[in-house]
């Protein structure tokens, strides 16, 4: 009777285990099948950048390439058209990251020293949420004719002031929220050694704050990197940047898959590198509003 | 203190509020700068009657409805899924979620060029696979329907990452002990989740919905590298039609007028999420 009991309780438990044993498996086939989802498009992105012009629109396609050449690159970067691509996102993503950077860490720390009753302080919530998430579309064209108005279309600085309006607000609520946490008694010591504002912000505050500005800096530079809407409607020509160079493919006649690639690959891996050595900062930016912090 | 915050707010005003100014001003203004270089003329709310009777603004309407719904069930459902999935602080875990959310921080024209090339609908790679196990692929970017279901689609290999981010960093916050008392209970794991968890993660998700939401009816970028509307006008999404109204046929007043009714609607969004955010839970 017991030994029938024991074994009974053994073999379920045995069941129990071959349950468990086909969850995991299930567990670890569905992550694999995910994993998968995700990288099989890249590394096919990266295979049609290197693969021969008459190895595309092969059917079935050419997943594995009889030879790698680089010649797509060598193409990207022996136009000058996309080398002055290259140039204005650079130069527009270093301007807009900079001036981002430092009005709009001067501006939390305004806002946070302020004493603001609560009543305000939510409603520049408000307006920061507001920005965020507004129709943008709305304000561009507005701002292509102010922009027309002053002369600066087709320009790189109409990207970056364009960009600024996003930028500079998010950044801010980002800080804010850093600042409000930041103890006051940590500058009090500085007040009583007689230090001024600007000498308290530099000396005392930058410091501890350093790693949000580093966050708020990599996603400013994300933001700006892969912005499409501002630029693509104010710089078509002389100020194109990547964005639009990348989006300009489909609407030119006759595809070129081979450069096409090689271009999303060089806009794509800047913001990979980011991903994958940054990672907590750039979640943290991208995330921020719908997380608490 | 108040110099401070100068800087910041002179060029918010000049690039957000002025501009936002403007655009009520032209919604209400009769031009077309390829008719004219100034505006015509005060219409009242000639431009919104318009719009809201115009045929292919009422058709981006619904393609915007369609694509941002369905890209939102199904980003839901598997974020959450994978958000459970890939809970735990191993080494494995966290390599997998770094992984998973590479797609999130690639340009979203970047994307849409992608999936054009992965969708071909000869000579792509999805209808490789699927002839590989016996499916005929569709004409994917050529069919007016398919073509919605490629958005749908790019979005959510895009954006699911988000999903899974915020509901996985809500699932860890959620204390032990209580998962614990529900166990002692004699709870199911199915109904711990659907009696404790659920509740709990209820006003996160309904964030989570509303922000993506907002985020995939205002993406232009990646419609305009994966399909530049087409076929036809089969994936205007109400965003891409308000930009080439606006940029590419220079209707400004058409353009802000249907914009400003876009607009009311994002209000009401935002102002869900400002109460969200606002009250405790």
């Amino acid at each position: 009777m017991q030994l029938g009991e024991g074994l009974a309780k053994q073999a379920m438990k045995r069941q129990r285990s071959v349950k468990q044993r086909a969850l995991a498996l299930a567990h670890g086939f569905i992550l694999c099948i995910a994993c998968l989802v995700v990288l099989i498009p890249l590394a096919y992105l990266v295979i049609n950048s290197v693969k021969l012009p008459r190895e595309f629109l092969t059917v079935p396609p050419t997943i594995l390439p009889s030879a790698v050449t680089f010649e797509h690159y060598r193409d990207l970067f022996e136009d000058s058209k996309t080398l002055r691509h290259f140039r204005n996102s650079f130069t527009v993503t270093l301007w807009t990251t900079g001036i981002t950077i430092i009005c709009g860490t001067l501006a939390a720390y305004g806002l946070a020293r302020m004493r603001l009753a609560a009543k305000i302080l939510a409603g520049v919530t408000f307006v920061f949420l507001f920005i965020r998430f507004y129709p943008r579309v709305t304000t561009v064209i507005p701002y292509f004719l102010v922009m027309r108005e002053l002369d600066l279309l087709d320009t790189v600085w109409a990207i970056i002031i364009g960009q600024l309006g996003i930028t500079i607000p998010f950044v801010t609520w980002l800080m804010l929220v850093v600042f409000q946490d930041l103890p006051r008694e940590i500058e009090e010591a500085a007040v009583v050694d007689g230090a001024s504002v600007p000498q308290r912000f530099w000396r005392v505050v930058l410091p501890i704050v350093m790693p949000s500005v580093s966050a708020a800096a990599i996603l400013t530079a994300f933001l700006s990197w892969n912005e499409f809407l501002i630029a693509s409607s104010v710089a078509r020509r002389k100020a194109s940047v990547l964005s639009i160079a990348v989006a300009g493919f489909v609407s030119d006649k006759g595809i070129q898959w081979g450069p096409m690639a090689a271009m999303s690959v060089v806009m794509i891996l800047p913001m990979i590198v980011f991903a994958l050595f940054a990672q907590r900062y750039l979640i943290r930016g991208i995330t921020f509003g719908a997380v608490k912090g | 203190m108040i110099l401070f915050v100068v800087p910041a707010f002179i060029i918010v005003v000049a690039v957000q509020f002025y501009p936002l100014a403007y655009s009520a001003f032209l919604s209400v203004t009769d031009w077309v700068l390829t008719e004219s270089q100034t505006p015509k003329g005060f219409v009242g709310l000639e431009n919104f009657a318009k719009e809201l009777s115009d045929e292919t603004f009422r058709r981006s309407v619904r393609n915007s409805v369609y694509i941002t719904g369905g890209a939102l069930a199904l980003q839901m459902t598997l974020g959450i899924c994978l958000a459970y999935l890939t809970m735990g602080s191993s080494w494995r875990m966290r390599a997998i979620r770094t992984l998973l959310i590479l797609p999130m921080v690639i340009a979203p024209v970047a994307a849409g060029t992608l999936w054009r090339i992965l969708l071909n609908s000869r000579a792509g790679l999805v209808n490789h696979v699927l002839s590989v196990i016996g499916i005929k692929g569709p004409e994917w970017l050529a069919h007016p329907d398919w073509a919605i279901v490629s958005v749908i689609l790019l979005d959510t290999w895009q954006w699911t990452p988000f999903v899974l981010l915020v509901v996985g960093a809500a699932i860890a916050s959620i204390p032990d002990d209580l998962l614990e008392v529900a166990a002692i209970d004699g709870a199911s794991r199915w109904q711990t989740f659907l009696y404790v968890e659920l509740p709990l993660l209820m006003p996160l998700l309904l964030l989570t919905l509303v922000f993506r939401m907002l985020e995939s009816l205002l993406s232009l970028d990646s419609i305009y590298s994966l399909t530049f509307g087409g076929p036809g006008y089969s994936t205007y999404t109400l965003t891409y039609y308000i930009y080439t109204l606006g940029l590419r046929s220079f209707n400004f007043g058409a353009a802000a007028a249907s914009s400003w009714i876009f607009m009311v609607f994002a209000s009401l969004s935002i102002g869900l999420v400002f109460w969200y955010q606002r009250r405790d839970w």
